[in-house]
Formats: structure tokens, C-alpha cells, sequence
């Protein structure tokens, strides 16, 4: 079964379409990364899924129920923009008062449990206004897990975190993964959720244009050859003239995107004069592949 | 990886006691309850020793006062008002209440809170009741903090004490019974305005003081015709628990109140349930 199937998802604020008819399909258990441009549609479609706005036509669908009924309601942990949390409270007090809005008997065992989950078990007595970004998003982040959820909606829950902090989430977000949880995570750093997510949705324009699962990916990023060479202007007019694209990237290596293996590549700018210095073989990542994506599917 | 699923949400009760808990944990634990609640002590208590204080010609001012409990409730429902004795009594606790209530919402919406909560299996009309529940405790509190000012002052000041015990009993749980209808408004207005903080605090401030029935018994006794229906409204009983007060006085308010408080909280998920939520 789908965790969520969004069949024709539209909303309009006034006169403003923010959905146009958006298709999403998130398998159980899947760590689905939700991409897109500012104002594509992602938190929109995120709001929906967890019932904060009304769509305006559509259907969808969580775990093959209407995402309006309260039961399927009971089985989705949210972090929508910032945890809800008091800012005079404790961590401790916050997640004791989510946990009674949400009925949960044990609750005390199940916050350490949580809070040990989230690396956040020294801070439950800090007070939340005291807590830095990377401890509020995770503090978000156990806020959404309280009640056993089975789906997770987090927007855009690595912002802003330093690299220690993007790889806690990480491992908490892979963790949850293997216990079967299934989470869908709006991002606009494309190279960490590249290290986690297993399957991909893109949207533009309130549509989704691509879904697809990190393997299909995988195979969809074209491989490139990419060299160094002494005199790299010379070496580009050269590649230029024999091969469809050639490009410079921000590392200082030359990119020659066509297939054909690097050898030849190599052998044709000795051939012309021009001393290889470095050669390798490599795959553009999820990063490249949505930019090119958006300039007009060059990737694929 | 997928697990075994079932469906169930929490019943109604358990509902209904997790989020109360919820807001009364923030009452007790928050300055706010408290601020207010020595607000209306200290209301009642400045206005009787303000009376007493000499005047600018060293005079003695007017008492405003000639009996203590006049502080608490008016000698008789009255629906316009003549001079401030007439208008400074327990139901101001209600403008205060209003102010109160508008700021405890306030800080669900600006804290996400609010946001946090419905996308649980959290419901609107449980939103509305825990509120209305809440604030109504809050501002009956706060009339308990009033009378306490208020008689403490009025004794200082050297008023009279002599009372019917029983219609001041009245009047009291009256207007502590409408604090569950005037909740229910100051809530029903914080979800109307609730992206708007300072029109959500001015909007309680104005039906807080009563004024559209101050002004419509103004019409109504100009027009001879009894202002009695007024009650029906809810500054018109909080106005009629007064010192002449009565059993049936007491059913009234409470008849009112429930009244209003139904209809508001109706309303209220109705406006909840078919916006957004930002």
C-alpha cells in the first residue's frame, strides 16, 4: 500500500493557482525527497497532506483513506516550517503538553525514548527559547514523533543546521526509515538529501514532473568526462568544436557530457597539442541533474 | 521495512481532557493568568480609594460609592449609564477578560501551536470548547480576585456593609456563570481575527464593554419600552445579576450563557473547520 497517492491535487488562493493538478505517489516506508522551486507547491501540498489547508480539487489519499479522516490523522507526525513549541517552556514541558493533546498514556517513557532518538536527551530541561536551530528543528522533529506516527511531513528540516547537526538528522531521519517509517522531506539542499532519500518527487509550477526512486536516478544521471588540462581555453575551443557539450565547472575542471569514453577524449586533445593533466569519469549528482532538469531536461 | 497498522483516534473525552489539560498547564504556568488576576483585584480597589482621595481644592471628593457590595454589582439592572458608579462594577471584569483571552490565543497562533495541533487528530470544536472552558475559569477567577479587592477596599474606605447575602450571592455566581458566554465571544472574535493580533485585542476590548447594548437600551427606554429583553444578551444579565437579584436571575445567566456559549463555539468551528490554517 501507498503511504500517500495524491491523485490531480489542486488549490487556489484567489486568483493564484498553487496546485495544478499535482500527482505524487510515496510508497510505504520510503524516504521520499520533495524537491522544488520556491513557490512550486512543495509546502502547499505538504499542508494539505497534514490537513492545514483545504485543497480545492483532487484527491488524497493516506494509506488508502481520505487524509481528512481523524483515525489516519492519528498516524502522521508533522514538521511544518517551526516546531509549535512554547518559547518559556521546557523541551521537557513542550513535548509533555504535545503529548497529552495527543492522548498518549505513557508519556514520559516515550519522550526519554524519543529524546535519546533525536540526540536530545541532555537538553530536555533547557528552555526552548534557549535552544539553537539545529536542537528547535530536532526538537520538531520529536515533537512529530510522539504518538508512534508511521508517516513523517517535514518541511525543509535541515535548514539552516551546521554539518554536525545535518548529519544528526540524517542519521535520526535513516533511523526512522529502518523502523518502517515512512518520511517525506522537503528540501532545497539537494546534496544531503542525495545521501538519504530513496525515492524523489519534482515539482514546478504547482506540478509534479518527475517522480522517480534513487536507483531510477541513478541510472538517469548521465556520466561525464571530466579533465584538466595546461592550457584549459584552448583545450575548450578544441572539445568544443568535436563534441555537443562541453562546459567548465566550478571546480575548474572541463565537462564533456557526450558518451564516449575518456580515453578518447584524452587521445583527441594530444592528438591536438594539448597536455591532459587529470582525467576521470564521473556522474552528475541530484543537484546538477535538477538544475539541468529545470533548464529543460538536459540530464535525462 | 513496514510495520502492522491500525486506525483509531482518540475518543472525544480523551480529547477534550488532553487539551484542557494542556490549557490549564498554560494558565498556571504562565504570568499572564496571574497579571490579570491582580489586575482585578486592584481595579475595584483603586476606584474606591480614588473616591476617598481629597480633591484638588483639598475637598473630599463625592464618594462614588454608599455601600461596599455596589462595588461588586449596580443596586439595580441598569442598561444605561448615568455616571461611572453605574458602569465600575464586577462586569468589568469582562473587559479585562477579553483582553486576556485575546493575548493566551494570541500566543497559540504565534507560537505555531495552533498549527502543531491540528495536524494531529485534533478538532476544531475541541479547539473552541478548551478555550472557551479555560478563559471562562480564567475570567470566573478573576472575578473571585475582583470581589476580594473590591471588599477589602470598600471596607477600608469605610463603606456600608449592610447586603441581602442572597442576591449579592447572586450576582456574584451570575457573573461568574456568564464568564463561560463571554469566553466563548472573546474566542469566537480571536478566531475571526486570528491573523490579526491588534484587532483581535480591540475587538474584545469593544464587545467587552458592553457598549452595543448600552447603546441599544439607550434606544429601547428612549422608545418606553422595557429593557428587560435585554437579558437575553450577554451584558444585559451580567448587567441583571445585580443587588436585587434573585433565583430566577440566577437561571437566567446561566440559561444565557450556555446559550451563547453554544452558539459561539458552533460558530467558531464552523469559521475553524472551513479556513486554513497559516
Amino acid at each position: 500500500m501507498n503511504a500517500i497517492e495524491i491523485r490531480n491535487l489542486t488549490k487556489n488562493f484567489g486568483p493564484k493557482q498553487a496546485l495544478a493538478g499535482l500527482d505524487m505517489t510515496v510508497p510505504e516506508g520510503a524516504i521520499y525527497g520533495f524537491i522544488g522551486e520556491n513557490g512550486s507547491g512543495k509546502s502547499t501540498t505538504e499542508k494539505i497532506i497534514c490537513g492545514l489547508i483545504h485543497k480545492s480539487g483532487g484527491t488524497v489519499k493516506l494509506y488508502g483513506r481520505d487524509c481528512t479522516d481523524p483515525d489516519v490523522r492519528a498516524k502522521i507526525g508533522v514538521l511544518i516550517e517551526a516546531p509549535g513549541c512554547f518559547p518559556g517552556l521546557t523541551v521537557w514541558n513542550n513535548m509533555m503538553l504535545q503529548a497529552a493533546n495527543l492522548g498518549i498514556k505513557d508519556a514520559e517513557r516515550e519522550i526519554v525514548k524519543i529524546l535519546k532518538l533525536v540526540r536530545m536527551e541532555g537538553a530536555a530541561g533547557n528552555k526552548y527559547k534557549n535552544c539553537s536551530l539545529g536542537m528547535k528543528q530536532r526538537i520538531g522533529i520529536a515533537m512529530a514523533l510522539l504518538g508512534d506516527p508511521q508517516l513523517l511531513v517535514l518541511d525543509e528540516p535541515i535548514n539552516g543546521l551546521d554539518a554536525d547537526g545535518m548529519r544528526i538528522m540524517r542519521e535520526v531521519l535513516t533511523d526512522l526509515a529502518a523502523r518502517g517509517v515512512t518520511v517525506v522531506v522537503s528540501s532545497h539542499i539537494l546534496g544531503e538529501l542525495e545521501k538519504i532519500a530513496t525515492h524523489y518527487g519534482i515539482v514546478r509550477g504547482g506540478k509534479m514532473i518527475c517522480e522517480m526512486t534513487a536507483a531510477e536516478l541513478e541510472a538517469s544521471c548521465r556520466t561525464f568526462t571530466a579533465l584538466q588540462a595546461k592550457d584549459m581555453r584552448d583545450a575548450r575551443l578544441v572539445l568544443s568544436s568535436r563534441y555537443s557539450r562541453v562546459e567548465e565547472d566550478e571546480a575548474g575542471y572541463l565537462r564533456v557530457y557526450d558518451q564516449v569514453a575518456p580515453e578518447e577524449v584524452a587521445a583527441y586533445l594530444f592528438e591536438s597539442g594539448i597536455t591532459v593533466s587529470e582525467l576521470k569519469s564521473a556522474k552528475i549528482g541530484l543537484e546538477e541533474y535538477y538544475i539541468d532538469l529545470m533548464k529543460g531536461g538536459k540530464a535525462r | 521495512m513496514t510495520r502492522e497498522l491500525k486506525f483509531e483516534s482518540p475518543s472525544f473525552t480523551t480529547r477534550i481532557k488532553g487539551m484542557l489539560g494542556v490549557d490549564f498547564y498554560r494558565l498556571f504556568h504562565t504570568p499572564l493568568f496571574y497579571i490579570f488576576l491582580a489586575i482585578a483585584a486592584i481595579i475595584p480597589a483603586m476606584v474606591s480609594a480614588m473616591t476617598t482621595m481629597p480633591g484638588p481644592d483639598g475637598q473630599t471628593m463625592e464618594p462614588l460609592y454608599s455601600n461596599v457590595w455596589q462595588i461588586i454589582a449596580a443596586s439595580e439592572p441598569l442598561y444605561v449609564i448615568r455616571g461611572i458608579a453605574d458602569y465600575a462594577n464586577m462586569n468589568m471584569v469582562f473587559i479585562f477578560g477579553g483582553i486576556m483571552v485575546s493575548i493566551f490565543i494570541g500566543h497559540d497562533y504565534g507560537s505555531g501551536y495552533v498549527k502543531q495541533l491540528f495536524t494531529t487528530h485534533a478538532k476544531k470544536q475541541d479547539y473552541m470548547i478548551s478555550k472557551s472552558l479555560t478563559c471562562a475559569f480564567a475570567m470566573a477567577s478573576m472575578c473571585v480576585t475582583y470581589f476580594i479587592g473590591g471588599t477589602v477596599a470598600g471596607i477600608l474606605v469605610g463603606y456600608d456593609l449592610s447586603v441581602n447575602v442572597g442576591s449579592l450571592l447572586v450576582a456574584i455566581l451570575g457573573k461568574m456563570v456568564m464568564s463561560l458566554g463571554w469566553a466563548s465571544l472573546f474566542t469566537f472574535l480571536n478566531v475571526i481575527f486570528r491573523r490579526y493580533f491588534g484587532i483581535s485585542v480591540a475587538s474584545s476590548f469593544f464587545f467587552g464593554t458592553g457598549i452595543v447594548i448600552i447603546g441599544a437600551a439607550a434606544v429601547v427606554e428612549s422608545l418606553g419600552l422595557p429593557s428587560s429583553f435585554l437579558n437575553i444578551f450577554l451584558y444585559g444579565s451580567s448587567v441583571n445579576a445585580c443587588l436585587t437579584g434573585n433565583i430566577m436571575t440566577l437561571v437566567t445567566c446561566i440559561a444565557v450563557s450556555v446559550a451563547w456559549a453554544l452558539i459561539y463555539n458552533l460558530a467558531g468551528t464552523l469559521i475553524l473547520s472551513k479556513s486554513d490554517v497559516y
